[in-house]
C-alpha cells in the first residue's frame, strides 16, 4: 500500500510540469507548428490548396524558385534591406542612447528628446508607410526641401524610381525601426558601473578611448542579442514594403515576404508560395539557432 | 612618492548641503592616513575631491607640492582602489593590470614586463589570465591593487576596499595591505568606515563628523584622549560608555551612586574643578569596567547593575548592563547597535565571569580611566 502511494506520488509529481505547459504547448501546437507543417507539405504537392487531391510533387517547386531570377533579386533584395537596416538601426540607436545617457545636455532637453527619438517606435507599419509615401512623394515634404537646399535639381520619385525605391523603404524602416535598439542599449548604459568610468578617468582614458574599452565591450551582449533578433524581424518584413512600393517599380523592391505573397495571392500558385516561404523558414531558422546558441553560451 | 596638504577645503552642492566644510589636512610623504567616520560623514567624498573625481567648491589641494584644484584626475598622479574594484569584466585581470599603460601608448612587452613584476608582488601570476568574475573577493581586492600599483603613483588612494569581503577575508586583507603600503612606501589615504581597520592600518586616522574634520592623531592617542565626545564614542569598539553626573566635590554623582575620583584626575584634568556643582559628562571604556567578584575588579569602586545580556566570545564577554544613569549620546549613528534596548552601558568581562542575565551585580569601576567632557559643547575637559 505505502509502495502504491510512493509511486502514485511520484507520477504526479513527474507528470505535473507538462500539465501547467500543456495550455502554451497546446496554443503553440495549433497555431504555429500546424501551419507551419502544413505549408511545409503544400511545398511538395502539386496545386496546393487548390485541389482536393494534390499529388506529390518532390522538389519540382524548390527548383522553379531556384530558377526563377525574381526569387534571387528578392533574396538580395531581402540581405540588403535586412543589414542596411540592422547596421543602421543599431549606429543610430547606440548615438541616441549615449546622447540621452549624457550628462552634459540639459535634463529638460534630455526627457523631450527622449520622448522626440521614441515616436517611430509608436506607430504600427501602416501608419509609417503611408507617412513615408506622403513625405517621399515627388511633391512631398523631402523633395522640397532637398530641392530648396540644393541638394536635388527636380523632383524625385523616390518610390516610383528603380534607382532609389530600395533605398528609399530600407530608409523608411530604419526609421522605423531603431528605438529598439535605442531603448535597450539606454537601459544597457544605465547598467554600467559608474566606478569603471572614473577608474578609466584617473587612468586617463579620453572619451572615444571609453567607448572603445569599457562601453561597447558591456553593451557587446545587448548589441548581439538585439541585432540577431532584428535580424531575423526584419527579414520578414511586408507591410512596409507591400503599402510603399508593392515590392516595385519593376521588382526593385521585391523581398522574400512580398515575392511569396504574390506568388500565393497574385499568381494563385501557393505550392510555389509555400516552398518560397519554406525558405524564407529556413534562412530565420539558421539565425534563430545562432541566437540560441549565443544566448546559451552566455 | 609626495605629501598632499588639504587646506580649507570645501565642498557645497546646488542645495547648499555642506558635505565639507574648512577640511585642513596634512598627509606626509608615505604615510599612510586613514578618514574615517559614519555614514555621511563626507570621507569618501573627500577622497573623490582628492582624486579629481568631484569638484573643490574652494580652498587649496596640492599633491607633492603641486596645486591640483584644476587638473584633471589623470594628471594629479594618483591611483585608486574603488570599493566595487571597479574591475573591467570583459578584460582578463592582466589586462586590467595593464590597461593604464595600453592608454598610455606603452608597447606590449612593456606593459608584459610590468604587469608580471607586479603579479609577483601581488601573488596573481597564476590567474593573469582569469577573467575577474572567476576570481574570489580577496583576488579581485589583489587586482584592483595591481591595477593602482602599476602606474606607480605619489598616492594611493583607497576607497572602503575591504568592505566586500567577509570578516575573515578582511583580516587577513587589512595585513596585506598594511605591509603593501610599507613595502612601496607610497602616500596612502584610506577611506572607511570601520574604525577597526582605522585602529589597525594606518599610521594616522583622522576623524569627520558632519564634514568636519573632529581629530587627527595616531590611533593610540585617538584611543586615549579623543578631544570630544563623538570621537570617544566612535573609536572603539565596543562604544565608549558616555554618561552625565554632577560633580560635587571630588564626587561624581549619578542617579543613586557616587563615584569618588582621585586626586589624579583633577590633576590631569585642571579644568575639571571649574564643573563644581555642576553637570559633567564621564565616559569609561568597556574594558574598564569589572565584575567586582573577580580578582582583577576587587581595587576598584563598585556601582549597582543589572546585567540585561551577555554576548559570549569566549576569550572574552560581552556584558550588557543597566545602571542608574543618564547616557548620553556621542552623536555616532553606529554605536546605537551596541546598546539593546534595556541595557545603557557595555562591559568586557574576563570569561571566568560567573554573572548571567538577570543578575544584580556591583560593578567595579577604574575610575583613573574616566574620560570628561562638557555637557553642553561635548569637548574633552
Amino acid at each position: 500500500m505505502t509502495r502504491q502511494k510512493r509511486s502514485h506520488h511520484r507520477l504526479k509529481r513527474a507528470v505535473a510540469p507538462y500539465l501547467y505547459l500543456s495550455p502554451s504547448l497546446l496554443i503553440i501546437g495549433l497555431l504555429m507548428l500546424l501551419p507551419m507543417v502544413t505549408v511545409i507539405g503544400y511545398s511538395f504537392q502539386n496545386s496546393a490548396v487548390l485541389r482536393r487531391d494534390p499529388s506529390f510533387a518532390g522538389l519540382k517547386h524548390y527548383q522553379a524558385i531556384f530558377a526563377d531570377p525574381v526569387f534571387w533579386a528578392s533574396l538580395w533584395h531581402t540581405l540588403y534591406f535586412t543589414c542596411m537596416s540592422v547596421v543602421f538601426h543599431m549606429t543610430i540607436g547606440m548615438v541616441f542612447a549615449l546622447m540621452l545617457n549624457s550628462d552634459r545636455i540639459n535634463p529638460t532637453l534630455r526627457n523631450i528628446l527622449r520622448v522626440l527619438y521614441i515616436l517611430p517606435w509608436l506607430f504600427t507599419a501602416v501608419i509609417i508607410a503611408v507617412i513615408w509615401r506622403l513625405l517621399l512623394e515627388p511633391n512631398g515634404v523631402v523633395s522640397s526641401v532637398l530641392m530648396q537646399m540644393g541638394i536635388i535639381g527636380s523632383k524625385v520619385e523616390w518610390f516610383s524610381s528603380p534607382a532609389t525605391a530600395l533605398h528609399a523603404v530600407t530608409f523608411a524602416n530604419i526609421w522605423a525601426g531603431y528605438p529598439l535598439f535605442m531603448v535597450s542599449l539606454l537601459a544597457g548604459l544605465q547598467g554600467i558601473p559608474k566606478d569603471f568610468y572614473e577608474a578609466a578617468d584617473i587612468d586617463g582614458a579620453k572619451a572615444y578611448q571609453k567607448l572603445i574599452f569599457i562601453t561597447i565591450p558591456q553593451l557587446m551582449p545587448i548589441i548581439i542579442s538585439i541585432s540577431l533578433l532584428d535580424f531575423i524581424w526584419t527579414m520578414q518584413v511586408f507591410p512596409l514594403i507591400w503599402i510603399t512600393t508593392g515590392g516595385g517599380p519593376i521588382y526593385s523592391t521585391e523581398v522574400l515576404s512580398t515575392y511569396t505573397y504574390k506568388l500565393a495571392f497574385s499568381s494563385y500558385n501557393l505550392s510555389q508560395a509555400s516552398a518560397s516561404a519554406v525558405v524564407i523558414l529556413l534562412i530565420s531558422l539558421g539565425l534563430t539557432l545562432f541566437y540560441i546558441r549565443y544566448q546559451k553560451a552566455r | 612618492m609626495a605629501e598632499v596638504v588639504l587646506e580649507n577645503i570645501c565642498k557645497t552642492y546646488g542645495n547648499n548641503f555642506h558635505a565639507i566644510d574648512q577640511l585642513n589636512l596634512s598627509v606626509e610623504d608615505g604615510e599612510f592616513l586613514i578618514l574615517v567616520g559614519p555614514s555621511g560623514c563626507g570621507k569618501s567624498t573627500a577622497l573623490r575631491m582628492i582624486a579629481g573625481l568631484e569638484d573643490i567648491t574652494s580652498g587649496s589641494l596640492r599633491i607633492g607640492g603641486v596645486d591640483v584644484v584644476d587638473m584633471p584626475p589623470k594628471d594629479r598622479d594618483i591611483a585608486m582602489v574603488f570599493q566595487s574594484y571597479a574591475l573591467y569584466p570583459h578584460m582578463t585581470v592582466s589586462e586590467n593590470i595593464a590597461f593604464s599603460m595600453r592608454l598610455a601608448g606603452k608597447s606590449k612587452a612593456e606593459r608584459k614586463k610590468r604587469v608580471d613584476e607586479i603579479a609577483k608582488t601581488l601573488q596573481l601570476t597564476p590567474l593573469l589570465d582569469s577573467k575577474p568574475a572567476n576570481l574570489s573577493g580577496g583576488q579581485r581586492q589583489r587586482v584592483a591593487m595591481g591595477r593602482a600599483m602599476v602606474r606607480e603613483p605619489a598616492a594611493f588612494l583607497m576607497d572602503e576596499p575591504l568592505s566586500n569581503l567577509d570578516a575573515k577575508l578582511r583580516v587577513q586583507m587589512r595585513a596585506e595591505i598594511t605591509s603593501l603600503q610599507k613595502q612601496l612606501g607610497v602616500t596612502t589615504i584610506y577611506v572607511t568606515h570601520d574604525q577597526i581597520e582605522a585602529m589597525t592600518m594606518g599610521d594616522r586616522v583622522a576623524v569627520l563628523k558632519g564634514g568636519v574634520l573632529q581629530q587627527v592623531d595616531t590611533p593610540k592617542r585617538l584611543y586615549e584622549s579623543p578631544v570630544n565626545a563623538f570621537v570617544a564614542g566612535f573609536i572603539g569598539s565596543p562604544s565608549m560608555n558616555l554618561f552625565e553626573a554632577t560633580l560635587t566635590g571630588d564626587e561624581l554623582m549619578s542617579g543613586t551612586f557616587a563615584i569618588r575620583l582621585q586626586d589624579a584626575a583633577f590633576v590631569r584634568r585642571p579644568g575639571l574643578r571649574s564643573y563644581d556643582g555642576g553637570k559633567v559628562v564621564f565616559g569609561i571604556r568597556p574594558e574598564d569596567l569589572y565584575d567586582s567578584s573577580l580578582e582583577s575588579g576587587r581595587k576598584y569602586q563598585t556601582i549597582p547593575a543589572k546585567v540585561t545580556s551577555i554576548e559570549e566570545l569566549g576569550s572574552e564577554q560581552i556584558v550588557h548592563l543597566n545602571i542608574d544613569a543618564i547616557r548620553v549620546d556621542s552623536g555616532d549613528p553606529d554605536a546605537v547597535d551596541d546598546f539593546g534596548l534595556a541595557s545603557n552601558a557595555v562591559a568586557r568581562f574576563e570569561p571566568i565571569s560567573a554573572v548571567h542575565s538577570g543578575s544584580e551585580i556591583r560593578l567595579a569601576v577604574d575610575d583613573a580611566k574616566f574620560h570628561f567632557f562638557d555637557p553642553e559643547t561635548h569637548l574633552a575637559i
